[in-house]
């Protein structure tokens, strides 16, 4: 049996097929935003970007959830198994510079400010407190502060948040993408780092 | 002494909404109003650009309903380009709404109503949502994600892909069904239409004789009703004629390119959402809940209510049974729940029916289109209403014109309505509790409304100016961007 959090599963009862592979898998990274809104799309730049610049490990779920992701979180709270760890994407105004990439934790958002969240500002921060404080899912929130609003929506991110496209996906390969373990290899060479007396 | 209660924002409902209560000095209700503070500005957004991006643009209009505007945006790239889609075209556009139509009809009775009625309207905040719906019943919960995840595999069987679809496309749809891939949602098919079993007779032995006092009272007003028939009359959610059916339950059938001839709609300043009625009926437009004019509603009662019958033999079973005890048209608004249990076996057998049929595998799924100058209008019926696309574009197929009336608009004049008569009913001499307000979002829940693509508006401004008054009218001050 596995505690998740208050509620006790038991794993036996868990056909492995009923469940999507963001329930499945211990790594859960989403990219959300509307991609015809300019800035907004950021989240799912970023996943766009880490698909065709790294491999992606087999335990991570790299999924662009567009506008959808609601129902995802929504399927997450009520799964019998869910990730260890939960990572979104988003862009939001918070009034820093434009394409400044920051973490917002959903447990230090005072409660007041939960209430003024638009479900298209941040996906149900809500749920997202619950799936936390009671399911036991490490959430975090990466953002990056959108741009000025432009004249007309149009689609397409601005430079400065483009820009940021790439160190998002940087930061997130180094905390989230887990290293290949590296077997020893057996060589009667020394490399330039043993003969320096470094260790390999 | 006068005061204003608010609720906002208004949970477990798409989109963003704000509950304002007027009451008088005597403590009792004076008005109630349901203000939309969204704006997402499609309509304007579309414009200039060419028509067969439509249906790939319109699906990101919210992400709630993505695959309802898709196959609507479809149908009116049809009629703009005056193209008919071959049958396993129509059939497998109609099979992907019949499957989407499940996976939000479940969401919608578990997670969005669920807390309400298998917590109960008078639990406490903390524990009234989605949680405690797993707290409260976690084989339930179980079953619920098992099945919404096979409609997900099985739209991504059909369209590559479940969230923001691009399959149906102007002419038909753009990936034939192989008979392998056919034999595998069969299978899956039988699973969702267990659920659909299990949900509606669990409804109607725990939830709804439980809550049956609640039901005849709560948000109950008088109405007209909107929806999609067959020719023959029969409920479909796909494709047919519309039905505007009068409170006394006289109706009158027409073509979707017609509807400006019955629908006109109405602007208040307070709310950036629209209010349509039907001015066939020459009546006017008024809320007033005594006395409703130009008043009616759409979504899943309304679509129980216009139908002659359903055409798959448990849901038009399960239809005799609820017009035997509330009648047609039913106006009790809490009665949409039950109506959205009967679609959602009705779109579980369409499912199998469709998946039956030889010609959903052939491969001649579409038509070419070529650009002309036109205007065409789609409709499906959404989960959450009467859909409408409306475009309209030049010689080189570039939107000129758009007009989108959403399932939830149609609801906006009766979701108010429904308001005031909860809070009227319900607050008196100044006294309210958490239970008391929660029943006043409840009258609202009860429409399952997408605020989100209902209000789509863009006079071609960005700002967004925030008035405030006092209790009296009085102007204190305003905010702009």
């Amino acid at each position: 049996m596995r505690e998740i959090g208050q509620f006790v599963v038991d794993q036996a009862d868990i056909d492995q097929s009923d469940l999507p592979d963001f329930c499945r898998k211990p790594t859960v990274v989403l990219g959300v935003g509307n991609i015809l809104f300019g800035d907004d799309g950021f989240g799912c730049a970023v996943v766009d970007y880490l698909e065709s610049h790294y491999p992606v490990p087999e335990a991570v779920c790299l999924l662009d959830a567009g506008t959808g992701v609601r129902k995802l979180l929504f399927t997450l709270c009520l799964s019998s198994a869910r990730p260890q760890r939960l990572l979104i994407l988003d862009a939001i105004d918070a009034r820093r510079s434009p394409g400044e990439i920051f973490e917002v934790d959903p447990a230090e958002i005072p409660v007041a400010k939960l209430d003024d969240f638009s479900m298209h500002q941040l996906p149900t921060s809500n749920l997202l407190r619950e799936l936390q404080e009671t399911c036991g899912v490490e959430v975090r929130v990466l953002a990056c502060q959108t741009g000025p609003l432009p004249e007309e929506i149009s689609q397409g991110l601005s430079k400065a948040v483009s820009d940021a496209v790439p160190q998002a996906a940087e930061w997130l390969v180094r905390e989230y993408f887990p290293r290949p373990a590296r077997s020893p290899v057996k060589n009667t060479y020394a490399t330039p780092c043993e003969s320096a007396g470094g260790v390999v | 002494m006068a005061k204003t209660l608010v609720i906002q924002p208004v949970t477990r409902i798409e989109g963003h909404a704000k509950v304002t209560i007027q009451l008088n000095d005597a403590g009792n209700v004076d008005t109630a109003r349901v203000n939309v503070i969204e704006l997402r500005g499609f309509e304007k957004f579309c414009l200039g650009r060419p028509v067969e991006d439509l249906p790939r643009i319109t699906p990101r209009i919210c992400g709630v309903c993505p695959w309802s505007h898709h196959l609507a945006s479809a149908k009116a790239c049809d009629a703009v380009f005056g193209v008919e889609p071959p049958p396993a075209g129509k059939k497998l556009r109609e099979l992907c709404n019949s499957i989407a139509y499940m996976e939000e009809h479940i969401l919608h009775f578990y997670f969005l109503a669920g807390a309400d009625f298998l917590l109960g309207p008078d639990a406490d905040y903390s524990i009234r949502n989605v949680i405690g719906v797993l707290q409260a019943a976690p084989d339930i919960a179980r079953k619920v994600v098992k099945v919404r995840h096979l409609c997900a595999k099985m739209l991504e069987t059909l369209a590559g892909k479940s969230i923001h679809p691009q399959a149906a496309v102007p002419g038909g749809f753009s990936k034939p069904l192989a008979p392998a891939e056919r034999d595998e949602l069969r299978k899956q098919a039988d699973d969702t239409l267990e659920l659909a079993k299990f949900s509606i007779a669990f409804a109607k032995e725990n939830v709804f004789p439980k809550y049956l006092d609640v039901v005849k009272s709560l948000g109950v007003i008088t109405t007209g009703f909107i929806g999609t028939v067959k020719e023959n009359g029969a409920l479909n959610l796909y494709d047919g004629k519309l039905r505007l059916m009068a409170p006394n339950g006289s109706y009158q059938d027409f073509p979707y390119d017609r509807y400006t001839e019955f629908i006109s709609e109405h602007i208040e300043s307070w709310s950036y959402l629209k209010f349509p009625y039907a001015k066939q009926w020459g009546e006017g437009f008024s809320m007033d809940v005594d006395n409703p004019k130009g008043v009616y509603r759409a979504n899943t009662l309304a679509r129980i209510n216009v139908c002659d019958f359903i055409d798959t033999p448990l849901a038009q079973a399960e239809l005799e049974e609820f017009r035997a005890k509330f009648g047609r048209p039913a106006q009790l608004t809490l009665l949409y729940h039950w109506a959205r249990l009967i679609e959602l076996l009705y779109n579980a057998e369409n499912t199998i029916r469709l998946l039956d049929d030889p010609e959903i595998t052939s491969t001649e799924t579409r038509v070419k289109c070529t650009p002309r100058a036109a205007r065409g209008v789609g409709v499906t019926e959404a989960p959450r209403g009467t859909l409408i696309h409306d475009y309209t574009t030049d010689a080189d197929g570039l939107i000129t014109n758009v007009n989108l009336i959403v399932g939830t608009t149609h609801n906006n004049a009766p979701i108010n309505m429904s308001v005031t008569q909860a809070a009227k009913s319900l607050i008196h001499d100044g006294k309210y509790d958490q239970g008391v307000l929660n029943k006043v979002e409840m009258s609202i829940r009860a429409y399952d409304p997408c605020l989100s693509c209902a209000t789509h508006r863009l006079d071609g401004k960005m700002s967004v100016k925030l008035d405030i008054f006092d209790v009296e009218g009085k102007l204190l001050g305003s905010l702009a961007n």
